[in-house]
């Protein structure tokens, strides 16, 4: 693939605060390398906007190998962009052409209210995996390793459904910003493996209430958040979560 | 009892209800669609049917309360759904774009549904609620048949249905848990041949009846 | 000033366990009266304030991040080393020792190392039994593999994605603890100040990265787990926020730095390829288990690499090394790419990259098999370069990826101030001169589940602590000095932005206190570096206020710390004439040109002492015997 460069109008999203109003700014952005990251390129933007003073574009983003889950925006109106099971920060820049118009946009949603500009918080996400998200084992209470043997299959199944970043793009990306494929992952990991299945039911019932207080919407069965998932995170992950509470709300003992 | 409104009124739950109140739909639909099938055999088949429904007598009403309930059920967690997910985006992307996941029927999952309830009220209201003492059923069908609003009416909103189902159906099963690889696309494929069976069984009968 | 390492005595097998049986221990009722700042999340601070809290402590969990679970453990690709021997090569905790001593080319502690082998087996068990999906074989057991420079097959994985993972169970671990009230999370919290109190540390000073307000916190002891400093070189795998602010911190207000010269190259990164480039890539070094390393025999050669042929490829590492070829440790193996492309035989448009063919397993496995193993890395490496590695080579080259370096602890991980303990990355901890391959999840783990949880309860019950409150003085007193500096650098209003000086400082690191270094470079970089901090004070411009979310103001004054710290890490780099390990001192190799260690002369830890910004800083060795592993060459031919 050889570099080409490229000329951009960008219309980011400025907001100071939560409380305040946003609204789309139009930035140009000229010699951009096609081998650029997109996080690269809103680096170029922000190094010029310094140096005229004026405030850079706030924008959450770390390992920039699409793996922390911390980076994110909507760009053009896809989650992460345009790219297949790609982070923004491994979206690269070749995917546009010279003069194309790119509308950046944080994740909207109730339960990630807008910090500044592009970054929002996600704490939501942590409440969630608070509220069941885990294996209860003290620290120093394990077994031999391979005292209990699992199949392949489950294993790597388990292992597909933990590959989540927690970026939020499947709310970001759901007609009705709901966690179902963040929720569902979390409890199809645990749930496949026999570590989890002592509390399976607990996590699902109390997860999933966690997730209607945080303000959350309902999954209506869009597939939106499986197409935009970075991780490509199936929804077969929803059903199984939605199996799980049926069996946990009508046929445990658990609440 | 608390467990349970507990469990019905999580999200899940909301679905659940939707989905298993859905899927009685289906079941009412497609015996709908056999008894409505007896038009073919002329008026008088069609009559006969309708009397023998009747005959049933408390079985009939035992029905119909079945069904009222669970229309009242799938209707008022219908809205309640609608109007929390709307809830749920409290600011609106400036660009909209699909992933592909999205289909016209799970876009429009609550208007068709606001469509196929004002249908049915209208509906109920045409045939159902009105006086037979002079007259059979038959001849009210044939009647509002021979207006050509009536036909078109009829069968646009059954393209309706159809496209309620295209997402209904396979979204039923997503819900109660039924996900395989070995079946869900079967799923898939029985509630594309579902919409199009009752979009054309129900949707063709009034242009039958126009044109007898 | 004498370093104590407070080593327990007896035989090293029985070191630990004589010395955990001596250690204090809180009563159980009393540890809730304790609380406990551990700053980081990663793997050392999220499984130690998960195992703290478990305890019973209260603990306060800090991270810049705006999650726990986004600490860069979750980047770690490869694998998690323990002496299970469930593949029967012979492994045991004895040889993952010695591996690891000899790795660490002898520049580590015999006794903190064996501890780390012996607990090794423990955190696989307790990660297994957190749900950590590590791969398996067809009957349902655990899988092995080996990895960078081990001749046996310890490592345990989970896809490329170990780190993630083992991050995950210990992030779940600590949400536990959050919901059972026993951890209060911070995120968006950057660390300040270390404040001492009669000389212990009882808390720290934070800045609330999304108001900017400056934060208090006390405890009774402080935990940093807060990582590497490997983006001092601006270019690294490090993530974006990675940095030395807290350990520099710390460092400031007495805390030993150990050995901050010793940073790691990792041999298979993606080549740098533009002026705007904000990281490095790394790809994970078991893709060396499979692919072989080679440049054409003929300098610029034009060819597509695949119409090379065989004849005409220099396979350097399997030539010089025929054992260990392709495995070599990675110091071994980032030196020969760099010397392979200084001598012009690099490959791609720099020059400065090298073949890392999979042809041949391709055709041996089958593609089917290779996406299987390496699957995302290829996907990655596609995404990035949009070259396809099923096609045609991968090229690599090395990067800055870990740092061995670190502050100073003691077997208790305890620094030289009281009270202040220093897990995983951030301290000097226990990899030498050189760490080998899926070693850094296991030390991150073992000082958080399994050491610290221990030895802070020796110190706690034997240590009289007053009480200290964020009302007392010395807090008033930090406040104020993070404010100044806040507002220092906010009013320089020059004409450079941060990013500038911060690839400059980088560029003059990589080129001469990178891969291999030279007395005059070390001298002329110390200059540099120098006047480039002087340059930074005078002209760099942060646009944005200091009480809000300002990224800009984030990165001021982590680059501020990088331009000290880095000075600190040149004048260690020159004391140990000598070379070991990652440290290369080009006067001092072998006819071979591997490192030539001097253990007569430099068999030690250097640690440093602050003693002001503008003085040089005060070495205090810390001299290293081995008993068990006989001081020898390394070799890996």
């Amino acid at each position: 693939m050889t570099e080409r460069t490229i000329r951009l109008t960008l219309k980011i999203w400025r907001q100071k605060s939560a409380a305040e109003k946003g609204r789309l700014e139009t930035y140009h952005a000229d010699n951009i390398s096609s081998d650029m990251s997109f996080l690269e390129m809103i680096d170029v933007v922000n190094e010029q906007l310094a140096l005229d003073d004026r405030e850079p574009i706030a924008f959450d983003h770390d390992c920039r190998e699409g793996i922390c889950g911390m980076c994110g925006a909507v760009v053009n109106g896809r989650p992460h962009g345009p790219e297949k099971g790609t982070t923004l920060c491994q979206l690269h820049m070749r995917h546009f052409n010279n003069g194309d118009t790119i509308v950046i946009e944080p994740w909207r949603s109730r339960a990630f209210p807008i910090i500044k500009d592009l970054v929002v918080n996600r704490g939501a996400l942590d409440t969630l995996i608070q509220s069941g998200g885990y294996i209860s084992v003290n620290t120093g209470a394990a077994q031999e390793a391979n005292t209990t043997l699992i199949p392949q299959e489950k294993s790597e199944a388990a292992m597909d459904a933990a590959t989540c970043i927690g970026c939020g793009a499947c709310v970001a990306a759901c007609p009705n910003a709901s966690a179902m494929l963040f929720v569902g992952a979390k409890v199809s990991h645990l749930g496949l493996l026999p570590q989890g299945r002592p509390e399976a039911a607990r996590r699902a019932l109390r997860m999933v209430r966690q997730m209607d207080q945080l303000g959350f919407g309902n999954c209506s069965n869009e597939r939106e958040c499986e197409a935009e998932c970075p991780k490509e995170i199936s929804i077969t992950n929803i059903a199984r979560l939605n199996r799980e509470f049926l069996k946990a709300g009508f046929f445990s003992s658990s609440s | 009892m608390g467990w349970l409104t507990d469990t019905l009124g999580t999200s899940i739950g909301k679905k659940i209800m939707m989905a298993v109140t859905g899927l009685g739909f289906i079941f009412f639909l497609l015996a709908h669609l056999a008894g409505n099938l007896t038009i073919y055999g002329g008026g008088d088949t069609f009559n006969a049917y309708a009397e023998h429904l009747h005959s049933l007598g408390p079985l009939i009403h035992l029905a119909e309360v079945g069904l009222l309930s669970m229309a009242l059920i799938h209707v008022i967690t219908g809205g309640i759904l609608f109007f929390q997910n709307r809830r749920a985006r409290t600011s609106r992307y400036v660009v909209n774009a699909r992933a592909g996941g999205r289909t016209i029927g799970s876009r429009t999952m609550p208007y068709t549904g606001l469509i196929i309830l004002l249908f049915i009220v209208f509906h109920l209201v045409q045939f159902h609620f009105t006086d037979k003492t002079d007259t059979t059923i038959f001849e009210i069908v044939s009647t509002a048949f021979s207006n050509p609003f009536y036909v078109a009416l009829y069968t646009a909103v059954m393209v309706v249905l159809a496209i309620h189902i295209s997402h209904g159906f396979w979204s039923l099963f997503q819900t109660l848990g039924a996900s395989h690889p070995k079946y869900s696309p079967v799923i898939f494929i029985i509630g594309i041949c579902l919409s199009i069976l009752f979009g054309a069984g129900f949707g063709i009968l009034p242009i039958y009846v126009a044109f007898i | 000033m004498r370093l104590d390492a407070h080593i327990p005595g007896g035989p090293i097998t029985e070191k630990w366990d004589r010395y955990r049986f001596d250690l204090k221990l809180v009563n159980p009722a009393n540890k809730r009266k304790f609380d406990i700042i551990v700053v980081g999340t990663g793997l050392a601070g999220g499984s130690a304030a998960a195992s703290l809290a478990e305890l019973g402590y209260h603990v306060k969990s800090f991270c810049i991040q705006d999650s726990p679970r986004r600490a860069h453990s979750i980047a770690a690709q490869g694998g998690i080393n323990a002496a299970k021997n469930y593949t029967n090569e012979g492994d045991s905790i004895w040889r993952l020792f010695y591996d690891t001593i000899k790795g660490g080319d002898f520049r580590s502690r015999e006794a903190n190392v064996y501890r780390l082998a012996q607990i090794s087996n423990n955190i696989i068990d307790q990660c297994v039994a957190q749900g950590v999906p590590f791969a398996r074989d067809y009957g349902g057991r655990l899988a092995n593999r080996s990895f960078g420079g081990a001749q046996v097959q310890r490592t345990f994985y989970a896809k490329g994605q170990t780190g993630q993972q083992l991050l995950l169970g210990a992030y779940g671990a600590l949400s536990r603890q959050v919901a059972a009230g026993g951890v209060t999370l911070y995120p968006r919290r950057e660390m300040l100040e270390l404040v001492i109190v009669n000389g212990q540390a009882r808390g720290i000073v934070v800045r609330n990265l999304v108001t900017g307000e400056i934060e208090t916190h006390a405890a009774h002891a402080v935990v940093l787990s807060t990582g590497g400093y490997g983006n001092v070189f601006f270019l690294s795998t490090n993530a974006m926020g990675s940095n030395v602010t807290a350990a520099f911190r710390a460092y400031r207000k007495g805390a030993l730095f150990a050995n901050p010269c010793f940073t790691q190259i990792h041999p298979t990164c993606i080549p740098v390829h533009g002026s705007y480039q904000s990281k490095l890539t790394l790809m994970s070094e078991s893709l060396r288990n499979d692919g072989r390393v080679w440049v054409p025999k003929t300098p610029n050669d034009p060819r597509k690499p695949g119409d090379i042929p065989e004849s005409e490829r220099y396979y350097y590492l399997e030539e010089k090394y025929p054992s260990f070829g392709n495995l070599v440790p990675r110091d071994v193996a980032s030196r020969n790419a760099k010397f392979i492309c200084d001598q012009g035989m690099g490959v791609g448009e720099t020059g400065l990259a090298v073949y890392l063919d999979f042809a041949d397993v391709i055709k041996r496995d089958g593609r089917a098999a290779v996406e299987k193993k390496y699957g995302n890395l290829f996907q990655m490496y596609e995404k990035i370069t949009g070259q396809s590695p099923y096609e045609q080579p991968m090229m690599i080259y090395p990067a800055i990826h870990y740092t061995m370096g670190g502050l100073w602890v003691d077997y208790n991980l305890m620094s030289n101030i009281d009270g202040l303990f220093v897990l995983g990355e951030a301290n000097f901890s226990d990899h030498g001169a050189n760490r080998l391959g899926a070693s850094a999840l296991m030390q991150g783990l073992a000082d958080g589940y399994f050491v610290l949880p221990y030895t802070i309860g020796g110190y706690l019950a034997g240590t009289q602590l007053a009480d200290v409150t964020t009302s007392h003085p010395v807090f008033a007193q930090m406040v104020n000095d993070a404010n100044d500096r806040i507002q220092r650098l906010l009013s320089i209003n020059g004409r450079r932005t941060v990013d500038t000086f911060h690839r400059q400082l980088g560029s003059i690191l990589w080129d001469y206190c990178g891969m291999s270094r030279n007395n005059e470079g070390l001298a002329k970089a110390k200059g540099m570096v120098q006047e480039l901090r002087n340059e930074f004070w005078e002209d760099v411009r942060i646009p944005g206020q200091p009480r809000d979310f300002n990224q800009s103001l984030e990165r001021a004054g982590r680059v501020a710390d990088f331009l000290e710290f880095a000075e600190l890490m040149i004048v260690d780099a020159e004391a140990r004439q000598e070379s070991c390990g990652a440290h290369f001192n080009e006067a001092y190799q072998t006819d071979e040109n591997e490192a030539l260690r001097d253990d007569e002369h430099f068999c030690h830890v250097s640690a440093w002492g602050y003693t002001g910004s503008d003085s040089p800083p005060e070495q205090i060795i810390e001299p290293l015997s081995f008993e068990y592993v006989p001081l020898t060459q390394r070799s890996y031919k």
